[in-house]
């Protein structure tokens, strides 16, 4: 099997593991399973590796240990961020603006807030998948509380150019959040330099465990949320609920050796995107989804569309290459990527793509064989079809 | 014991047939017999082409007729791994079979001997649509 969908998760790094277990082993004279918030000895020892995960946390985004606030994941990071600051604020005559190739988890939130009435405004990227300083500028209103975008897209892996909009953001007593869980580990994140207000991490996405994930909340100036979840008051009172040590943990483990390979892992990835994507043009008529230049670009995603295929039987065909398809199944429930038919892209040229992400494990050899392997069987599948004419 | 035994083959279908398509939809998809076209137009080959609104597929049928039976078949397709596994079902039961035998075969049995569930029921019928266009052009060829 070749494993190429480290945008949907990846395993665990080695030093993750080993840092993780002492906090879920039974026994031990350290009692490292304590619960953080207990007040005595053994209490006091989980608690130190819970916030020295918040500082490694931290460190790689150029953030204070205090401005990390531990969730579930960054779905709830997500949650936590959009709703919370709309509920702070107040939710009568509010605006919210933000893009169509948002997460779920980003849409979805701003599809509730629509339901208890916020006004949200859904920008359409460029073909790109690029949404401009300029456009988001021109989207504002007295009334906008928050802008909500990706920092990179997990589909074409295309960089917002969140740095510029920042300032311009900050400048006008706008909210800004960044969901930069693609980003992480892949590109310099510097909060110190850079007037993010709330900007969601996962910890599964960058070799750490699933289940446990950050939100970034600025202290100065200070970015407000109404809590979602009540009870406890941990978490400074934005998120209550006893600490998953040996998650948290994991992830500050996680962000740790991330800190210390970030360029070499980048610099790897985009080599490797760029052969797999050389090996691939050889096939005629074949769209890159993705942007291609380098610096509108994750290093780690490459998302193409094979025109005269269908998407379903691309997939099937090739059970030995793990990736994700942008194809539906002939289901009328189900629609192929809305990421890309936001950027232009037709149904077909939607359902017939697929994305490869790349990741510290992927080899040189993996992208040839994954990419002979596609080369057939797009070849055979357009051979196969009456409506292909080369 | 059969705990694990179980898993290992349920490991083992898992890599070869990730997806949970049928067996006999899997097994037609990776092997689709009869694939490809007849090389020229010729006076005793017949061609029957369906789509449907259901989904993108496309199914052509292409059958050799001698003395009202066909003697070699083609298919060409456009779709999901069952429209395929359809057309090569289709196509290799026609060889061998006299033309008035065509004629009892519909989506209904291409359901049932491909296993093919509900929400898939619409490639059963491009095959029986594209089989009904073969027979036409079987009649203008024969008249």
């Amino acid at each position: 099997m070749i494993y190429l969908d480290y945008a949907a998760t990846t395993p665990l790094d080695p030093q993750v593991f080993d840092a993780m277990l002492p906090y879920l082993a039974p026994g031990g004279a350290d009692l490292l399973w304590a619960n953080p918030a207990s007040t005595h000895a053994p209490g006091f020892r989980a608690r130190a590796g819970v916030e020295k995960a918040r500082a490694q946390v931290a460190a790689l985004i150029g953030a204070e240990p205090g401005e990390i606030v531990w969730t579930s994941g960054a779905t709830e990071s997500n949650n936590l961020a959009i709703k919370g600051a709309l509920e702070f604020r107040g939710l009568d005559g509010a605006h919210v603006v933000t893009s169509r190739t948002e997460h779920k988890c980003v849409l979805d939130t701003c599809r509730y807030l629509e339901t208890r009435g916020v006004r949200v405004t859904y920008l359409k990227p460029e073909a790109d998948g690029i949404v401009t300083p300029e456009q988001v500028l021109e989207a504002l209103t007295p009334q906008t509380a928050l802008v909500s975008l990706m920092w990179v897209n997990n589909e074409t892996g295309a960089i917002q150019d969140v740095e510029r909009l920042a300032p311009l953001l900050r400048a006008r007593g706008i909210q800004f959040h960044v969901d930069a869980v693609q980003a992480a580990g892949k590109l310099n994140i510097d909060l110190h330099a850079t007037p993010i207000d709330l900007l969601s991490l996962s910890a599964h996405k960058l070799y750490g465990p699933k289940g446990v994930g950050a939100l970034f909340v600025r202290k100065r100036p200070r970015a407000r949320l109404a809590p979602q979840i009540h009870g406890g008051g941990h978490e400074q009172g934005m998120r209550s609920g006893t600490l998953a040590t040996h998650q948290l943990v994991g992830m500050g483990a996680a962000f740790e050796v991330a800190a210390s390979r970030r360029e070499d892992d980048a610099r790897k990835l985009g080599d490797l995107r760029e052969a797999l994507w050389q090996r691939l043009s050889v096939l005629p008529r074949i769209l890159r989804n993705s942007p291609s230049s380098a610096l509108s670009a994750a290093p780690h995603i490459l998302n193409v569309s094979f025109e005269g295929v269908e998407g379903e039987s691309l997939r099937a065909s090739l059970p030995g290459v793990a990736v994700s398809s942008g194809s539906a199944c002939s289901s009328a429930t189900q629609e192929p990527s809305y990421v890309l038919r936001a950027l232009g892209r037709s149904d077909e040229q939607a359902n017939a793509s697929l994305r490869f992400s790349l990741g510290r494990l992927t080899t040189a050899a993996e992208i040839e064989a994954a990419a002979a392997r596609v080369i057939e069987k797009v070849q055979w599948l357009r051979e196969l079809s009456p409506l292909w004419t080369p | 014991m059969v705990t694990g035994a179980i898993a290992v083959m349920d490991a083992v279908n898992l890599l070869q047939n990730p997806f949970g398509y049928s067996a006999p939809i899997w097994r037609l998809f990776n092997e689709a017999p009869h694939a490809g076209a007849f090389p020229a137009v010729a006076p005793d080959i017949a061609t029957g082409t369906a789509s449907t609104p259901a989904a993108p597929a496309t199914l052509r049928l292409q059958a050799r007729i001698r003395d009202s039976r066909v003697v070699d078949t083609r298919f060409r397709a456009h779709g999901c791994p069952t429209t395929i596994a359809v057309g090569a079902w289709i196509a290799n039961w026609m060889v061998g079979r006299d033309v008035e035998e065509l004629t009892q075969l519909g989506a209904r049995v291409l359901r049932a001997e491909l296993e093919i569930p509900d929400d898939r029921a619409h490639c059963a019928l491009i095959g029986e649509d594209a089989l009904q266009a073969l027979l036409s052009a079987i009649r203008g060829i024969s008249a």
